[in-house]
């Protein structure tokens, strides 16, 4: 760690910083960005070259017990992509769920060192941190799935808002999650007990509880808000993947009523009503959600592009993933977990000349395209449910390249994009927008300060890539990827195998929630409450981010 | 009984897939001995009552005793050395031994595979076949109506089972216990698990996939030849019962054994109970399990998967992993007399594998790591004397519904833990080979599989 | 002269032998051809190292080539094999034309599992008998057999044809368990007897059999007829080698329709006695 690198000759995008595009040195001391660095340190001669921060994604399924059913029920998907071992770098196998090794060197090899994954139980905490520590390079975290947590319910339902807020931060912190996740809010209790029902709207019952969506979100919108978390709620709204989604969307998004929440993968939900003779077939709603978004500075999003190709559909949202099991061909995994969660996982392949799959990738692309702030619309494919992340260089160019986009739409099914906006559009994407939205943006609404960025004091994560018009070309393989200040990747091979931290939260309660929490186990889990708190052990190497309390406590 | 006493509570037992975490030990320490298991059942508490600590040297090479150092050295040459060497067993290990188990195979250009091979690895094709829906524990527990056991003997390979999570406990919509379900039992034959059941079926042997296939005809609404009855002992009426039951309970549950998935049809008899279950939720929910033997073999499974992308008998000889059952899994191997030296972990396939395997093991040099003298480690080139995980090794299993648990050992173990020692061989190995071993042939597509 | 392989040197860990198709030989000389590179265990070696290779090979890659020895252990011979021919004097390892799209292969002797798995079109010939896994999809796949002809003399394991969806599987002696087991289309056809549960799961497609067999019982019998396709499948098979009897030329069949749990699309036809 103590080495240090000047960084210099590189077009540098920092847009944290102000930084468009400037030639100038960049300086890496003991990890961090620094002002200078000794004359000794090593130089990286970047002319022809972009530098910016490492990539962040806010938003992936990388870990844990569901991807790991995905990547087992898979084997025909892994053999054509394997992942050679080097002499310093562990193998593995590819497709749409890649092995953890493999899922972090092919991160590192975009540039990304970064990378949230978005839906973990509780109770499948261990496992998510045991693959994460398995994942190479990249610096990761987790997002815990609260949105359907029986015990949460009860004490909302019981209107005992302190111990549900109390309740909501020891579960963050026993499980070391980054942020708390919604998905389908209310769905799992009647696709598990009422015979594989769904919720179809904010305002029905949820089973036996005196509960609905509606007050669900808000509930955990308000907790969230009070404990002050470097990232809020995020939320998987209802009636995802339905056609006429987005007018659930946008009373979701109302809920929030100038709180922060962030809105996962909202391609997924921005789906106006039927169009013409069709019942199912659906029109774009992304004018409207990019609208509410741009109107709205509480609330961001990322898009969960959907980029043609094989996917895994994975999922909290159970009986999503049943009702696409029917185009998925033969296999369907459905996983339940005690008093927190579903899980439907379903293989997938979106193709252009269908018109749902050309719709929802003109609608991805529309949000993008329709965003006035970049820092709260931010990149993903909700990898690998719209996409992998192998496939982020070629929506870059899609983004950046009028043209390409052009020559690609003039392919897929007509009629759908007839009934998208994406005819109109015509914008073309910057490198500092680029760098805002697969870097700085995602950062931000995380609340990584020293990530996203190249300010003196940043994590020293980089990347150089070489310019060049091909864009997908060029962001696809970085010449040099530096992690915390390593030189990990030269000359686009890696050098050295490196482990990155656990980015995690350890918001604090009243420590006599537990007596309220544990006779609940007691009686209806399996495990003991005594055995279910993550111990340190499984983040060997992590950095807890505080809570706005706990930084302003901190504070002198 | 000394004063020496020490309570460990909530620890784990490691005996079979159930993996308690409720275990309240008793640990006289001057004795090294388990003396109470609160709530552990027959089986757990003979093997918390039986573990002690034997007098063994820590390693012995080619029958003469050695220092782990030395065994450690030997073991590394062995595996450096070899050209299709095997790594094998890990279902009785923590997760943290497995992970540098694969490791190992992966630098080295081995193979690893696990007792998944011999047991539920039919149920793991099956899987890649058709998929499955499935449960945690705790949901048969909370919610199970209706809970069929197919091709097992839970009353005396998995105890509670029955009475921890899936028949008699209280849950949250099943608030009478067992009261509250309907208990079926599908087997050849009758077993002390069978008066647990309300329903019983006994199937003539070998003919559990047809039963499931006109089960799954019978649930589409399809004509089902009434031979059924001659051919499988259970006649068309039956089967049309049962499935009004299944359709209208509120959740049900399957629980198959090895009686199901080690009998002729293997993968396909998994497979047409998985594809069932599948059917089924087109009415009602259902979710179906693989009732899994060893304390940690769930943990196998997911740590080769989520390192290689696939569950056992993978491959990394061109490089990378490879799957494919029949060729890369252990038995056959063996039998076939293709592998150069293997590594077991945990496991006595001296004692259980079929004679031409056996044979090969004799052969080539075996290193083996166990707790206990075996079969194996009695013809092993290198044997290790481990201590016993859950007892005096923490670390990560997984119970049979992928719900990883730490473990809480009792007492410590003079002996090292089979992850210090496959530590220092893969960092030794790793010295001889100058990083990992990486064949200088490309990937070739059609010889991926 | 066209190259010919005799096994020399017997490997005593699987040899993985991808190189030898007509593609890769095209134009060498034997001394070239022992050059190219063999993954013997877990490293590369020279094909020379385990071959005598004399001749030269033809050009193109249309060309023909030998191999002779107990070749049980060397594997993917004829990988993805677009067209030419490969004759083979003695047994043979695992995955023998896996995926080919073209050519034709000759085994005078048994074959290891996994023959043609996933090919889409040639033809394969095993005079003797061949493994489990014949003309199958690889694990977790749907699809096996794409196209192209597998024709065995002897006997076969269990799954023949799993998953095909094109071609023809000809077993000349008994089929294991499993024959054409979730089977989208093409046509499997057993002069000797089928194993259990033969076509289960099966949409579309044929599975022929000289011998009474015992149906799943989600199989319907339908009627009896002599179909005329049947007729000239078997002279064809008869002119192949296979010992096609008149009777079964000229035989009626009886037509059992399944299976009910899928698509009821599919076929087993069973000879009248
Ligand atoms: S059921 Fe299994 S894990 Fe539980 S106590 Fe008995 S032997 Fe141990
Ligand atoms: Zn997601």
């Amino acid at each position: 760690m103590g080495s240090s690198l000047r960084i210099v000759n590189g077009r540098v995008y920092d847009p944290a910083n102000g930084v468009d595009g400037e030639v100038r040195d960049v300086c890496i001391r003991d990890g961090k960005i620094a002002a200078d660095a000794p004359p000794d340190a090593k130089r990286i001669d970047a002319a022809g070259m972009v530098v910016m921060p490492g990539g962040v994604d806010i938003h992936c399924h990388i870990a844990g017990p569901k991807v790991n059913l995905a990547r087992k029920v898979q084997p025909e998907d892994h053999r054509y992509d394997v992942h050679p071992r080097t002499r310093v770098t562990r193998s593995g196998t590819g497709g749409s769920v890649p092995s953890t090794f493999a899922t972090g060197y092919r991160y590192a090899g975009l540039g990304y060192t970064t990378a949230m994954e978005a839906a973990v139980t509780p109770l499948g905490a261990r496992h998510a941190l045991e693959e994460l520590h398995d994942t190479p390079v990249i610096d990761k975290g987790f997002y815990v799935l609260v949105g359907n947590n029986v015990l949460l319910y009860r004490l909302l339902q019981e209107g005992r808002l302190e111990e549900f807020r109390n309740a909501l931060a020891w579960w963050i912190k026993v499980t070391k999650a980054y942020a708390p996740k919604l998905v389908n809010p209310g769905g799992d209790e009647l696709w598990k007990g009422q015979r594989n029902a769904n919720i179809t709207s904010l305002d029905d019952k949820i089973g036996p509880f005196e509960l609905t969506p509606r007050k669900v979100i808000a509930g955990f919108i308000e907790a969230a808000t009070a404990l002050g978390l470097p990232h809020p709620v995020h939320i998987h709204c209802n009636n995802l993947g339905h056609t006429g989604n987005v007018a659930t969307t946008l009373e979701t998004m109302r809920l929030a009523e100038g709180r922060r929440t962030h809105f996962a993968h909202v391609q997924f939900n921005s789906y106006g009503p039927a169009a013409g003779k069709s019942q199912t077939n659906p029109t774009s709603g992304a004018r409207e959600i990019a609208e509410f978004v741009n109107t709205h500075p509480n609330i961001s999003a990322d898009v969960g592009a959907v980029m043609f190709g094989r996917s895994t559909i994975m999922t909290g949202d159970a009986p999503l993933a049943y009702m696409l099991r029917q185009f998925g061909g033969t296999k369907w995994v459905n996983a339940d977990t005690e008093n927190e969660s579903g899980c439907g996982i379903v293989p997938f392949t979106y193709q252009d000349r269908v018109y749902t799959n050309a719709m929802q990738w003109a609608v991805g692309l529309e949000l993008f395209l329709l965003s006035q702030d970049p820092w709260r619309m931010v990149f993903s494919t909700d990898h690998p449910n719209g996409g992998s992340f192998v496939t982020y260089p070629r929506l870059i160019r899609l983004l950046m390249d009028r043209e390409f986009r052009k020559a690609r739409m003039a392919e897929v099914n007509q009629k759908a994009l007839d009934r998208s906006g994406l005819r109109d559009l015509s914008r073309e994407y910057s490198l500092n927008e680029i760098a805002i939205v697969t870097r700085a943006g995602p950062a931000r609404l995380l609340g990584l300060t020293r990530k996203g960025q190249l300010g003196v004091g940043a994590d020293a994560d980089v990347t150089i890539y070489e310019e060049d018009p091909d864009k997908e070309k060029m962001f696809s393989a970085p010449r040099y990827v530096i992690k915390d200040g390593e030189l990990i990747i030269e000359d686009h091979e890696f050098r050295v195998d490196h482990e990155g931290r656990l980015l995690h939260v350890a918001p604090d309660f009243d420590p006599g929630i537990e007596q309220v929490i544990e006779p609940f186990f007691e009686d209806f889990y399996t495990i003991r409450f005594a055995n279910y708190a993550v111990d340190d052990r499984y983040a060997p190497h992590h950095e807890i981010i505080p809570t706005a309390p706990q930084a302003a406590g901190a504070r002198p | 009984m000394s004063e020496n006493l020490k309570f460990v509570p909530h620890a784990t037992c490691t005996f079979c897939g159930c993996v308690c975490d409720d275990m309240d030990l008793t640990v006289d320490m001057d004795e090294k001995r388990i003396t109470k298991a609160e709530n552990a059942c027959v089986l757990g508490k003979a093997w918390f009552r039986e573990h002690g600590i034997e007098q063994r040297p820590y390693a012995l090479i080619g029958g003469r005793e050695a220092t782990t150092a030395e065994g450690v050295e030997e073991a590394a040459q062995i595996l450096a050395r070899a050209r299709f060497p095997l790594i094998y067993g890990l279902s009785d290990t923590t997760c943290e031994a497995q992970r540098v188990a694969v490791a190992i195979a992966d630098m080295i250009g081995g193979t690893v595979d696990t007792t998944t091979s011999v047991c539920h690895g039919p149920s793991g094709i099956a899987f890649e076949t058709v998929g499955e829906s499935t449960a945690s524990l705790g949901e048969i527990k909370n919610r199970a109506d209706m809970v069929v056991f197919w091709g097992g003997n839970p009353a005396e390979a998995h105890p509670r089972l029955f009475s921890r999570y899936a028949v008699t406990p209280k849950g949250m919509y099943i608030p009478n216990g067992r009261k509250d379900r309907t208990v079926v039992l599908v087997d050849v034959r009758r077993t002390m698990s069978t008066p647990v059941a309300d329903i019983f079926l006994r199937v003539k042997p070998r003919s559990d996939f047809e039963v499931l296939w006109a089960l799954r005809a019978l649930v589409k609404g399809r004509r089902v030849d009434p031979s059924i009855e001659r051919r499988t002992g259970v006649s068309l009426a039956v089967l049309e019962d049962l499935v009004a039951r299944m359709k209208s309970c509120r959740y049900g549950a399957f629980l198959f054994g090895m009686g199901l998935t080690m009998t002729r049809g293997r993968h396909f008899n998994s497979g047409a109970l998985l594809a069932l279950t599948t059917d089924l939720n087109e009415f009602t929910h259902w979710v179906a399990k693989p009732v899994r033997g060893h304390g940690n073999v769930t943990g196998a499974d997911n740590v080769v998967s989520w390192q290689t992308g696939f569950p056992f008998g993978v491959n990394f000889s061109r490089g990378y992993p490879r799957f494919n059952p029949g060729e890369f899994t252990t038995v056959d191997l063996l039998a076939r007399g293709e592998t150069d030296a293997i590594l077991i972990l945990a496991s006595d396939p001296a004692a259980n594998f079929p004679k031409a395997a056996i044979e090969h093991l004799k052969r080539i040099p075996v290193i083996s790591l166990d707790p206990k003298t075996t079969l194996t480690s009695q013809l092993a080139r290198v044997a290790f004397t481990t201590a016993t995980y859950g007892i005096n090794v923490g670390g990560t299993v997984y119970r049979m519904d992928d719900v990883a648990i730490t473990l809480r050992p009792a007492f410590e173990s003079p002996y090292p833990s089979d992850e210090e020692i496959l530590s220092a061989i893969r960092d030794r190995v790793r010295a001889l080979l100058g990083g990992n071993r990486v064949p200088a042939v490309a990937p070739a597509v059609a010889a991926a599989s | 002269m066209s190259l010919a392989f005799t096994l020399r040197t017997p490997p005593t860990v699987p040899l993985e032998a991808e190189v030898l198709t007509p593609a890769r030989l095209a134009g060498l000389s034997a001394p070239e051809a022992a050059k190219l590179s063999v993954v013997h265990g877990n490293e590369r070696a020279d094909l020379g190292e385990f071959f005598q290779v004399q001749g030269t090979a033809d050009g193109g890659g249309a060309g023909e080539f030998r191999l002779t020895g107990d070749l049980s252990r060397v594997k993917h011979v004829g990988a993805g094999m677009a067209d030419g021919r490969i004759v083979i004097h003695g047994s043979v390892g695992m995955h023998l034309g896996a995926e080919m799209t073209g050519g034709e292969i000759i085994v005078e002797g048994d074959a290891a599992d996994w023959v043609g798995p996933e090919m889409t079109g040639g033809r394969i010939v095993i005079k003797g008998n061949a493994g489990h896994m014949v003309g199958a999809a690889s694990r977790g796949s749907a699809v096996g057999v794409r196209g192209g002809e597998i024709v065995v003399f002897g006997n076969t394991g269990n799954e023949a044809g799993h998953g095909m969806r094109r071609g023809l599987v000809a077993i000349g002696g008994d089929a294991g368990d499993f024959a054409g087991v979730s089977m989208l289309a093409g046509t499997i056809v057993v002069l000797g007897s089928l194993g259990w549960r033969a076509g289960a799961g099966m949409r579309r497609g044929s599975i022929v059999t000289m011998h009474p067999v015992e149906l799943l019982p989600t199989f319907s019998y339908a009627c009896t007829y002599a179909p005329l396709y049947l007729r000239l499948l078997l002279a064809r098979l008869r002119r192949l080698g296979l010992p096609v009897a008149d009777a079964q030329v000229s035989g009626r069949y009886q037509r059992w329709s399944g299976d009910a749990v899928e698509l009821n699309k599919g076929e087993v036809l069973i000879l009248e006695a």
